[in-house]
């Protein structure tokens, strides 16, 4: 059984990160509704200016289809430029260590996985990236997927407050998508960035340093621009590491102090968002109730995974022990970002099971902004579920939900494990699987089933690493983080814009703000997406348990 | 929808937005953590006689494993510089055996840089490269292969 002293860190740590998360949602609600904010003496002319530039109309509202079509160019250009810094890394400055370029379906596979928010790494970040491409190849990026999740966020939100008496739809994606990088993420990952090289993480531009040790042997020190990248990939949920051992690796992680920031800097924004879902609707018990939803299902997670006991061991870092790894594997899972402070082989397949769980369901919270999407998703399912036993229409928010809308929700649910299983397979039957040295076994699935799963849950935390640096996995990988990050939003935003102009009654058929609400939508969560995947999850984590099967290290 | 219009301007702000979050953002936090913390900014640099020999975030690895903590070979990263205090304990009997150092000043040292895993408990552990390194700044003058070491650094 594990020790109260453990129940109270994560007690802790949930106090702190809801707290701060409730607080920092009043600030977003100004940033999205154009309220004056104590930045706006500085940020308002930066923005004037990037708008001029781009010669954007910034008072245009967009519908959902435009709002889709503006982020999904927006997305492409971003992994264009990423793919083009990545191929050519060899030509281009900021290279010290005279790294070469990647090859392409490596440099696809990473301007893909970064893109769209998932950080799935077959390159070994500090043994094959120049500091361009690490600063404008990736965190570049997790800047700017980081800011179409929020900017998704709030036009979804928009679309379920209704209808507003000047005419406004969706908003406007490159309005919010700036305002998200000026006013939320640059401000947050600054003061995150400072704080973590106070407490030991590197931030220089000199390249690498060779010493001799003190038995007279050469060594690497792999200093470089660390904490501004850190800070980005975990409070954006990327996940993606500077170093290939990610936060495992002492210059990415050196302290169980920097251990606890980065975990709690993870859980900040995606928690806030939902907050700020109860406050843009002007009813903050709505948002409060899927907060509960969302850490209950937390809960259950962590509550899996310390079945077994935990203990420093192989794999580990020893300033970490062994409660930290499962806590942090739990979380990053849960909110979907997929940087990791141990091997997951070292992990006990209990544990595994329950990161996958974190991924399949991808709101728990789940990932910057797309986790409140996915609950949305969710609830629009649970309350047709709950009307048609309860013999009611199904309506939420006092809007009438028809069953094209059900239709659309459900086939977002289903995308995923569609875009899961399909290339699983497919990386049996090209034998692809074979060719990485597995056999057929329950290991060597778990470690490809778990390869895309963490793709579509655009996650990014793997077993394979490196060695899936192949033309197959580099390319099937990459497909699948792309369906599991643009299919789901642009269901989600259509229904935001059939929503927004659908009659509100002030009848509230259905309470959704009170207590009883939440465990109900945990139960249809529960029964959808866990017995959804509940066989491949038997022939993977759970037989390995059974067995008595570990990861080989 | 003017379809050209909107590539342009996407691909206008994906190059202005590169240019301020892949350049200037991390020029900046460079420029900041330069300025306030030069010594974390620029990974621990560990020095023994004035000559830089690792970081102390960085594990070595030891041939002088009689003479000299040394790290586990089994951990995540493959670096990781910290052992367990038990580890430390049992490693510096062996040091004390070679060397003659008293298991008191060892212990001393042991328990003076302790740190846990869960701030106040969970794992004990010390940092062997932190270690190493005083014992070989305090004693060599007196133990002839940390003064080996410890000219060999200087060169």
């Amino acid at each position: 059984m594990i020790g109260a002293e453990y129940l109270l860190i994560i007690a802790l740590v949930w106090t702190i990160i809801i707290g701060l998360a409730w607080g920092l949602s009043k600030y977003l609600k100004k940033v999205y509704e154009n309220e004056k904010t104590f930045l706006d003496w500085i940020l308002n002319p930066v923005e004037s200016f990037i708008y001029r530039i781009i010669g954007i109309d910034r008072n245009k509202e967009m519908d959902w289809k435009e709002y889709f079509l503006a982020l999904f160019s927006f997305s492409i250009m971003t992994a264009v430029i990423s793919f083009l810094v990545l191929f050519f890394q060899g030509f281009l400055p900021l290279n010290p260590m005279k790294f070469p370029d990647l090859s392409w379906s490596l440099a696809l596979n990473t301007a893909m996985s970064i893109s769209s928010n998932t950080n799935l790494q077959h390159y070994g970040g500090g043994s094959s990236l120049s500091y361009l491409s690490q600063m404008v190849g990736i965190q570049f990026l997790q800047f700017t997927s980081a800011a179409t999740g929020l900017a998704v966020a709030v036009a979804i939100f928009r679309g379920f407050s209704g209808k507003k008496k000047d005419g406004a739809k969706l908003g406007n994606f490159y309005v919010d998508l700036v305002k998200s990088i000026t006013r939320v993420l640059i401000p947050l990952s600054l003061i995150s960035a400072v704080i973590l090289i106070a407490f030991g993480i590197p931030q220089s531009l000199s390249g690498y340093s060779i010493v001799q040790t003190l038995s007279g042997a050469a060594q690497i020190i792999k200093v470089g621009p660390v904490a501004s990248l850190v800070s980005i990939m975990q409070l954006g949920t990327n996940g993606g590491g500077y170093f290939s051992a990610n936060s495992a690796y002492p210059l990415q992680n050196p302290s169980p102090l920097t251990n606890y920031l980065e975990l709690g800097m993870m859980m900040l924004l995606p928690t806030s968002v939902i907050f700020l879902f109860g406050r843009m609707l002007g009813k903050k018990g709505e948002g409060r109730s899927i907060v509960l939803a969302s850490y209950g299902l937390y809960a259950i997670d962590l509550a899996i995974a310390l079945v077994p006991v935990f203990s420093l061991g192989a794999g580990m870092e020893t300033r970490f022990g062994g409660f930290s790894p499962v806590f942090w594997t739990v979380t990053t899972t849960a909110f979907t970002t997929g940087s990791v402070n141990t091997s997951l082989a070292a992990m006990n397949p209990i544990v595994i099971l329950s990161a996958f769980m974190g991924m399949i369901i991808q709101a728990t919270p789940g990932g910057i902004g797309v986790g409140a999407m996915y609950m949305l998703m969710y609830v629009i399912i649970t309350v047709f579920i709950v009307g048609l036993m309860a013999g009611k229409t199904p309506e939420y928010l006092g809007a009438k939900i028809n069953a094209k809308d059900v239709k659309l929700a459900v086939l977002g649910f289903l995308s995923h494990p569609i875009i899961i299983l399909i290339p699983t397979a497919l990386a049996y039957a090209t034998g692809a699987v074979h060719a990485l040295g597995f056999g057929n076994g329950p290991v060597g699935f778990t470690q490809v089933f778990y390869e895309f799963t963490s793709s579509a849950a655009n996650n990014g935390s793997d077993f394979l690493g490196t060695e899936a640096n192949t033309v197959f996995f580099n390319v099937s990988t990459g497909i699948v983080m792309w369906a599991g990050r643009f299919i789901p939003i642009l269901i989600m935003l259509a229904i935001a814009g059939r929503m927004q102009d659908r009659k509100r009654s002030a009848e509230i058929a259905l309470r959704t703000d009170n207590l009883v609400f939440p465990v109900v939508l945990i139960a249809s969560i529960f029964i959808l997406a866990v017995l959804t995947f509940f066989p491949f999850l038997s022939i993977g984590p759970i037989l390995m348990h059974l067995g008595g099967l570990k990861n080989a290290l | 929808m003017k379809v050209g219009k909107m590539i342009s301007g996407t691909m206008r702000l994906a190059l202005v937005l590169a240019i301020i979050c892949g350049l200037a953002f991390p020029a900046a936090i460079t420029g900041i953590g330069q300025a306030l913390f030069p010594y974390q900014a620029n990974g621990e640099l560990a020095q023994v006689n004035n000559t830089t020999v690792g970081s102390y975030l960085i594990g070595q690895s030891t041939n002088n494993s009689h003479y000299l903590f040394n790290v586990r070979n089994d951990s995540a990263s493959g670096v990781d510089p910290d052992i367990t205090v038990a580890s430390a304990l049992a490693q510096a009997q062996v040091i004390h055996n070679s060397t003659g150092i008293s298991m008191a000043y060892l212990a001393g040292l042991i328990h003076n840089n302790t740190h846990y895993s869960m701030f106040f408990f969970g794992t004990a552990y010390v940092d062997s490269l932190y270690l190493n390194i005083q014992i070989i700044d305090h004693f060599h003058n007196t133990v002839s292969v940390y003064g080996k070491i410890y000219n060999e650094t200087g060169k």
